[in-house]
């Protein structure tokens, strides 16, 4: 076909002119040092670090089984300033306990506000009865302690395009920790929804941040609290119920759940009266141990860079329990399936999961998550280093 | 410690290509790669019930074995091709302008393409055919180039490319008008430039042409279970042919012996020895924070300081729970403009008020990728310019990440009249932080180096050799010759495995 390309003619002998002309380009500019700083990768790194390296300023004792931790850079590892948050987002921390190397996620329990201000973050850590962790820092924890911690991460937080302006928070026990980290955000203005906290726990004494959690019902009016204790005839979550939330209602709701495992059928059944859409029924991830019982012993052969480690690891244990407990570090944050983050190869054997947060393309390529696996027979992984 | 015939740094699609071609090869490779997955954006990640797809909406330059792609033929070349499932994505794009309140749905096949702009923009026919005979040509005269850079035959050029010589120099805008094309039929062609990052009064007419061919010619291909399977299959072929990759393995400097390159020390302390180097990271970072002072060419500074970022990704990752059908999203690509005139709408996507936005159905190309009665709509808002940045504050980043996405699926419910927000079930918002924290690319610039002037396509390819300013020092990936997008960046890792092969060979010669 005739192009008619006329008027450019002549320009096909500027083809031969492209690379000199490029290197003039390149001759005239100039030849300091190239920029080694970029403010997107330096936000990157404030916003999420890899590692944070804090120190406990201060414990509080909020009950006989509970105490808030309070942490602050540990100027002495470079950490100078601590990863601004989402309310509802929480760091996993590691420990050494005896031979074991063990990290843990605990929900940020203060306001971002703490972050910009003091340049701090509280945990809450409530002591669980085989917890080898949460008896660690409840027993042998003290101020000045130094831990390695991730950056914030988690889901379980307030989106405005998503989540409905008027949040029923169904709390039980410890799972007001982010609850009261979304409370304080909204009477420092941070957030902009109203929030409804049902606060249930086993006896009146296990209710935690009691003063804290009435001076900001009475100081923000967007902030409402109701206590339940469980008494002879109902557990507290059994008295959760229509009557209690339906006043709290308006047109649009989200429920946020956070609580123990006991409590979650219960309230997903309750829940189901009122016909919401899946999204409008958030839960915290940390919804404790799933019910894998079994005392099978198998053998966990565990394959890091060039080193094959063999570890025993019961039925009802997950994979990278087992390893924590032998002292084999990998990365992990969530520990319930979700982040990805422990993500290893399968190449023998067979695992049963509790949580099928694993991409269509990793169950192709046999990819697993060790912190939500329990093995089905002897079992090899690939660590991803 | 055993020497590795070469290293590659960075498994992103070039990282990924350029390692299994040299294990392919028979050469001892190591691939390092700082996070704990291969792909790079080639990637997918999991909210709730949704697995949303990372960065690829459509392979170009694929084909079929009827129409081989130039990917085509290196993906079978590999021994690829039939391991992936892939499917075709229905339509090429629909556009809407705001400002107008017009759009336009636009079809694959060129014969297709060409009747629907009839339609759109009567007379526009004869400028069209030969649009599509100048592409076709330029899309040759490419691959002849690619393959011979060293050695052109002018003559071979003149005798066969006649008129990709003539417009071999000019921006797309000129050559458009110097064809006589309707404004308008210029403007829905045009439509797509935010996937070349440059407005088309700045892009190559051959780059855009070429790639404009292919995509319309053969189609846009997305694999069964996202570009994850792409990446995951690279590195179980890798592996399968004798290549060893490290995950969490991020390299802190460069290594250099009698002013050679001599292996990569890491940020964990390992040191691993090589002569040759692959990188699928920028220049700007390898020779800015890798090399010691000493070891950086004054050209490179040079080169480095005479480019500009491409654009930084911006991108919206909805999760619905209602069908495609019952929301009423017909199509699979939406295109989202204020303007048709690519110029003004780059500097729109300068400005933190943008609202344009390139949207995805995904059900709609693979109607299993969610669950039943749900959908999963991605849009992406790439910014031209660091507005976003330069405003961000710890305090305010949650907020105004969210307010521009607000407004971008706004100006989407607005335009198209369908309504999205009520149906967000999960919802995630990458910026460029985001893509700095995944990619470590400066500024989380997603093109590369922007391609404009003497940096588009054909003066990068034609001066890539005599900017090797390392010896043995290759790039790949979307800050190398080939530029940005999924095809370029595997065809870039295909170059680089190439010349670190005749490399490789040169060294062994001398050794003789």
């Amino acid at each position: 076909m005739e192009l008619d390309l006329k008027g450019l003619n002549k320009d096909a002998l500027k083809f031969k002119e492209i690379e000199k002309n490029r290197e003039k380009i390149i001759h005239g500019s100039s030849a300091n040092a190239i920029p080694t700083q970029f403010r997107a990768n330096e936000l990157a790194h404030l916003f999420h670090p890899q590692k944070q390296f804090v120190k406990v300023l201060d414990i509080i004792e909020e009950n006989k089984k509970t105490k808030t931790f309070v942490l602050v850079p540990d100027i002495d590892q470079k950490t100078k300033r601590l990863a601004y948050f989402q309310p509802g987002q929480c760091i996993s921390i590691q420990v050494f306990i005896e031979d074991g190397i063990y990290k843990r996620p605990y929900s940020i329990s203060c306001s971002p506000k703490q972050v910009l201000d003091n340049n701090m973050y509280t945990i809450t850590i409530q002591r669980k009865p085989n917890g080898i962790v949460s008896n660690y820092f409840l027993d042998h924890v003290k101020i000045d302690d130094k831990f390695e911690i991730s950056g914030p991460f988690g889901e379980f937080t307030y989106e405005p395009l998503r989540d409905a302006k008027n949040i029923i928070a169904i709390v039980g026990e410890s799972g007001i920790t982010p609850i009261l980290s979304m409370a304080e955000a909204i009477y420092d203005g941070i957030l902009n929804c109203k929030l409804t906290i049902l606060y249930g726990v086993e006896k009146e004494e296990n209710i935690l941040f009691y003063k804290r959690l009435e001076e900001l019902k009475n100081k923000c009016h967007f902030i409402q609290v109701e206590y339940l204790v469980s008494d002879e005839s109902k557990s507290y979550y059994e008295q959760f119920s229509k009557d209690l939330i339906d006043p709290y209602l308006e047109n649009e709701n989200s429920f946020f759940v956070s609580g123990p495992l006991e409590m979650y059928d219960y309230v997903n059944t309750l829940l189901k009266d009122y016909h919401l859409p899946k999204k409008y029924i958030r839960h915290d991830a940390f919804f404790g141990t799933v019910d894998i019982r079994g005392n099978d012993l198998y053998q966990v052969t565990v394959v890091i860079k060039e080193k094959e480690i063999t570890i025993p690891c019961r039925a009802r244990e997950t994979l990278l329990c087992a390893m924590e407990k032998h002292g084999i570090t990998t990365q992990s944050h969530c520990h319930v399936g979700e982040c990805g983050y422990c993500r290893s190869k399968l190449i023998e054997g067979t695992v049963k999961t509790f949580n099928d947060s694993i991409r269509a393309s990793d169950k192709e390529f046999k990819y697993i998550h060790p912190c939500s696996s329990f093995p089905e027979s002897d079992v090899t992984i690939e660590l991803p280093f | 410690m055993e020497k590795y015939d070469a290293i590659i740094i960075g498994a992103g699609n070039g990282g990924l290509m350029s390692t299994l071609e040299l294990a392919k090869y028979g050469k001892k490779v190591l691939l390092l790669e700082k996070s704990n997955k291969p792909g790079g954006l080639a990637t997918s990640f999991i909210r709730g019930r949704f697995e949303f797809e990372a960065s690829l909406f459509g392979l170009n330059n694929y084909g079929n074995e009827e129409h081989p792609g130039e990917l085509y033929h290196l993906f079978k070349k590999l021994g690829l091709q039939e391991k992936v499932d892939f499917v075709t994505v229905k339509e090429a794009y629909h556009v809407y302008a705001m400002d107008e309140n017009v759009d336009y749905t636009m079809p694959f096949g060129i014969m297709e393409y060409m009747e629907k702009m009839e339609e759109y923009v009567p007379g526009s026919q004869n400028a069209l055919k030969k649009f599509f005979v100048l592409a076709e040509e330029s899309k040759e005269a490419l691959i002849y180039i690619e393959q011979n850079k060293n050695k052109l035959d002018a003559s071979y050029l003149k005798r066969n490319f006649p008129d990709f010589l003539k417009v071999s120099t000019h921006t797309v805008d000129k050559v458009l008008e110097a064809i006589k094309m309707p404004k308008r039929a210029q403007e829905i062609l045009t439509s797509c430039w935010v996937y070349f990052g440059s407005p088309t009064d700045k892009l190559s007419f051959v780059h855009f042409a070429a790639s404009f061919f292919s995509m319309i010619a053969y189609g846009l291909k997305i694999p069964y279970k996202k570009s994850g399977e792409l990446s995951l299959l690279l590195e179980e072929e890798i592996r399968k042919n004798g290549g060893e990759i490290k995950y969490n393995s991020m390299v802190k400097e460069i290594l250099f012996k009698d002013r050679k390159i001599a292996g990569v020390h890491l940020t964990n302390g390992e040191i691993y020895e090589t002569n040759h180097l692959i990188c699928n990271i920028s220049p700007t970072v390898v020779f800015g924070s890798l090399l010691p002072e000493s070891m950086v060419p004054i050209n490179s500074k040079k080169l480095a300081n005479s480019r500009i970022l491409g654009g930084k990704g911006f991108s919206i990752f909805l999760g619905l729970n209602q069908s495609p059908k019952d929301l009423g999203l017909e199509n699979y690509s939406y295109i989202i403009c204020e303007s048709l005139d690519s110029h003004k709408e780059y500097l729109n996507k300068s400005s933190l008020k943008t609202c344009s936005s390139m949207a995805y159905v995904l059900n709609n190309a693979i109607p299993s990728c969610s669950a039943k009665g749900t959908t999963i709509l991605e849009f992406n808002s790439p910014l031209m310019q660091d507005t976003f940045i330069k405003n961000v504050t710890e305090k305010n980043y949650f907020e105004l990440k969210s307010r521009i996405a607000e407004s971008i699926i706004d100006a989407f419910e607005k335009t198209t009249k369908i309504s999205i927000k009520p149906y967000i079930e999960e919802i995630e918002i990458a910026t460029p932080i985001t893509y700095a924290r995944y990619t470590g690319h400066p500024d989380g610039s997603i093109y590369g180096y922007k391609a404009t002037g003497m940096d588009n396509l054909l003066p990068r390819m034609l001066s890539e050799e005599k900017e090797t300013l390392l010896e043995n020092l290759r790039f790949c990936g979307s800050f190398s010759s080939t530029l940005s997008g999924f095809g370029a960046t595997y065809m870039s890792g295909h170059l680089a495995a190439k010349g670190t092969l005749k490399d490789i060979e040169k060294e062994e010669e001398t050794w003789n």
